[in-house]
């Protein structure tokens, strides 16, 4: 008996092992190293060498970029999760619908999130080129515009490019999780609702909104930590260029540790971001957790 | 059962360290890492691309004793691929690429006379050589170089009738013929300011200025007058609408693009730009010229060069017979029987004299260009600060194109490297 007892104690960390090894392999262990050399002196070509405190942090924060470069994460961030949630969760609303070629739409759906980032990048460079760009060509050719338009006129346009790209490759993710939170609920409490008098709205509200809560919080949070990770579109289509303007944090300490060769203060905003993004997912989700539970 | 699977595996691993334990002895593996130049890298030295067979083949072939552990490994990887290994003490013996002064002065390459044997040393173009030299010392040699010229559209210049610019001023003209004759349809001069090469921007009109990165003492001199005004008068191109519309982030591969499509109708590029243009399916009738340079100042090509450089490895038991398989590694690249081959199947120009004929008898095109290289200015790349200086006229430049002061940008980054 005591021996079952026992067994029956250290058993599920036995199965457990291979998963807490594996994390602790490819995980803690990256994580542990970049901690330490974020506090370490790394010459241009990468020689570690000793313990310089919070050096490399205060040389991060004094660099003539890293305003620019924290406020464009920040829009980034919040423009590409956000908008991408609202589109989404409007497609799926309509992919939830009986309609004639409901499944061809959804597989469409499904191409933009497929297909590379990198690829999505490119194929939007060369849509929106003001040389023989297919838009331009396009519209010259419906004849909706005479001359070619230049659309990257400044900076900030290709910022906002970069975050249109940002959330077409977003929104197939937010609608297929919005879609199975959709999909689980009970077709009899729309028809109770309508047969109380609820209109579209109401129904909406108060049980479409509720009843699709743990799926948007699943894809809000994994959103925010995905798209502030996001390396490929800002590089592909900018370079953070001109001078760091358009640059997300990712993009700006790739550059700074193998462009500029400054991989000290890169290593320390690799650990910044690393905190914000706990801090961000780690906020969010005790609210949620929270507003569950009053529920 | 399982005691005899056990004592089969134990005899198996014994065996398999066997030839292992034999080859420490007499056998010697380099690390070599080749940046990949083009499609025909891989294939030439690990694939069929060296007629039918490549060149780690032929090497172990001619050089018993000698294994090559090579890898081709992209421009983008690169940097990060051999930082890495750095950081993990694991450098490659061997490494082909752009810069060298940051290894050199953190002590780990090897001085060329360690390992490069006298006469292929002597073959070198001197003024190559010149480039990889910190404290009197040779710490890298060339494996090739390119040379940049302006190339125009020539038909687009017989039809306004106009003769290619010479100066700056003519320069304006001409771009401003060009944009009225077609309307706009045609950019009359190509630009690249963007985070890969704007640097070499800085050097084609401050150095057409008299200026350029460094002064006559070689000391940095970002901020010079000349320097000012040469970064003012690129700048004024793309405001005044005679250059592609987007200089930050328009690559010299967009330019050369639009050159290939008949949209550009002048573009600063490599020797490679006919080769590019014919495999783009270009038919564009185009001629050679040079920098245009600021009146009563002479223009000067910018030459773009990589390195060979040997990594130092304390745990090698023999120093001596590695740097003579460095040397004989050195010796096979550069035999002229491989090396035509290599410059020739990639574009580019030979960094040694006993390539030359074969070069020129192949293609007499390669003959003008080999002047060009020689009146060419280089990059101070053997100087440390070379990273800082480059991503920070980039920076300037970009700024510049976004409405910030040249000066206060020039000022700001000379105070950097003066601090």
């Amino acid at each position: 008996m005591n021996t079952g007892l026992n067994r029956t104690k250290w058993e599920p960390y036995v199965w457990l092992l291979p998963s807490i090894l594996l994390i602790a392999i490819f995980v803690i262990f990256p994580i542990l190293i970049v901690f330490k050399l974020s506090f370490s002196e790394i010459s241009k070509a990468g020689v570690i060498g000793g313990f310089v405190g919070f050096d490399n942090y205060v040389e991060a924060v004094r660099l003539p970029a890293f305003k620019t470069v924290m406020l464009n994460t920040l829009w980034w961030v919040l423009s590409v999760v956000i908008l991408s949630t609202v589109l989404g969760f409007i497609i799926a609303l309509v992919l939830n619908q009986q309609f004639h070629g409901r499944k061809i739409a959804r597989s469409i759906l499904v191409f933009p999130w497929a297909t590379s980032l990198v690829i999505q990048a490119s194929v939007w460079n060369y849509i929106i080129k003001a040389e023989y760009g297919n838009l331009n060509n396009v519209l010259l050719n419906l004849g909706i515009i005479q001359q070619a338009i230049n659309w990257r006129s400044s900076y900030q346009i290709e910022f906002v490019w970069e975050c249109w790209v940002g959330i077409f490759v977003t929104v197939p993710f937010v609608t297929f999780c919005v879609l199975s939170g959709l999909q689980s609920i009970d077709g009899s409490l729309y028809e109770a609702a309508t047969m109380d008098g609820a209109g579209f709205w109401s129904k909406l509200r108060n049980i479409t909104l509720p009843m699709v809560r743990p799926s948007l919080t699943v894809s809000t949070v994994l959103n925010i930590i995905y798209v502030f990770n996001s390396f490929p579109i800002v590089y592909t289509m900018t370079k953070g260029a001109p001078a760091h303007k358009t640059d997300t944090m990712i993009t700006y300490l790739y550059m700074l540790s193998f462009y500029e060769r400054r991989k000290g203060p890169a290593t320390a905003l690799s650990v910044i971001g690393f905190l914000i993004l706990c801090i961000c997912a780690g906020i969010y989700m005790v609210s949620v957790m929270r507003k569950e539970e009053e529920l | 059962m399982k005691k005899l699977f056990a004592l089969f595996l134990i005899v198996a691993l014994m065996l398999c360290m066997v030839p292992a334990a034999f080859a420490a002895d007499d056998e010697i593996t380099l690390d070599v890492i080749i940046c990949q130049y083009g499609p025909n890298t891989n294939d030439w030295f690990l694939g069929k691309g060296m007629d039918g067979s490549n060149f780690v083949e032929k090497f172990e072939a001619a050089n018993p004793g000698i294994k090559l552990n090579l890898d081709v490994v992209s421009w983008n990887d690169v940097y990060t691929e051999v930082d890495t290994r750095i950081a993990n003490d694991n450098a490659p013996d061997i490494l082909n690429i752009d810069v060298f002064a940051n290894y050199a002065n953190e002590g780990l390459l090897m001085p060329v006379k360690d390992y490069c044997p006298e006469d292929l040393f002597g073959d070198f173009f001197p003024s190559f050589i010149d480039q990889s030299v910190i404290d009197d010392t040779v710490w890298a040699v060339p494996d090739l170089a390119s040379a940049r010229a302006l190339f125009y559209n020539v038909d687009i210049f017989d039809e306004i009738g106009e003769e290619v610019p010479t100066t700056w001023a003519e320069l304006q003209d001409v771009s401003q013929a060009i944009l009225d004759y077609y309307d706009g349809e045609i950019y009359p001069w190509g630009i690249d300011m963007t985070t890969d090469e704007g640097q070499a921007a800085f050097a084609y009109y401050t150095w057409g200025n008299g200026g350029g990165f460094v002064d006559e003492n070689g000391d940095w001199a970002v901020n010079s007058a000349e320097n000012v005004e040469a970064i003012e008068y690129a700048i004024s191109l793309v405001n005044d609408g005679y250059t592609n519309p987007n200089p930050a982030t328009q690559t010299r591969y967009d330019l050369q693009d639009m050159f290939a499509a008949g949209k550009l109708a002048m573009v600063i590029a490599p020797n490679q730009l006919p080769t590019y243009v014919a495999d783009k399916g270009g038919e564009i009738n185009m001629a050679t010229a040079g920098l245009p340079a600021n009146e009563g100042k002479t223009s000067s090509s910018v030459g773009v060069m990589d390195r060979v450089m040997a990594f130092k490895d304390d745990s090698a038991p023999d120093q001596a017979a590695r740097n003579e398989a460095i040397g004989k590694f050195l010796k096979f690249f550069y035999d002229p029987e491989n090396y035509v081959g290599w410059v020739s199947m990639e574009g580019f120009l030979p960094a040694v004299n006993s390539a030359v004929e074969a070069l020129v008898a192949a293609d007499p095109t390669f003959e003008a260009w080999l002047d060009v290289l020689g009146g060419c200015q280089f990059y101070p790349a053997a100087k440390a600060e070379w990273d800082q200086v480059k991503q920070g006229v980039i920076a300037a430049e970009q700024n510049a194109l976004t409405g910030a002061d040249v000066q206060a940008e020039l000022d700001a980054l000379q105070a950097e490297l003066t601090k």
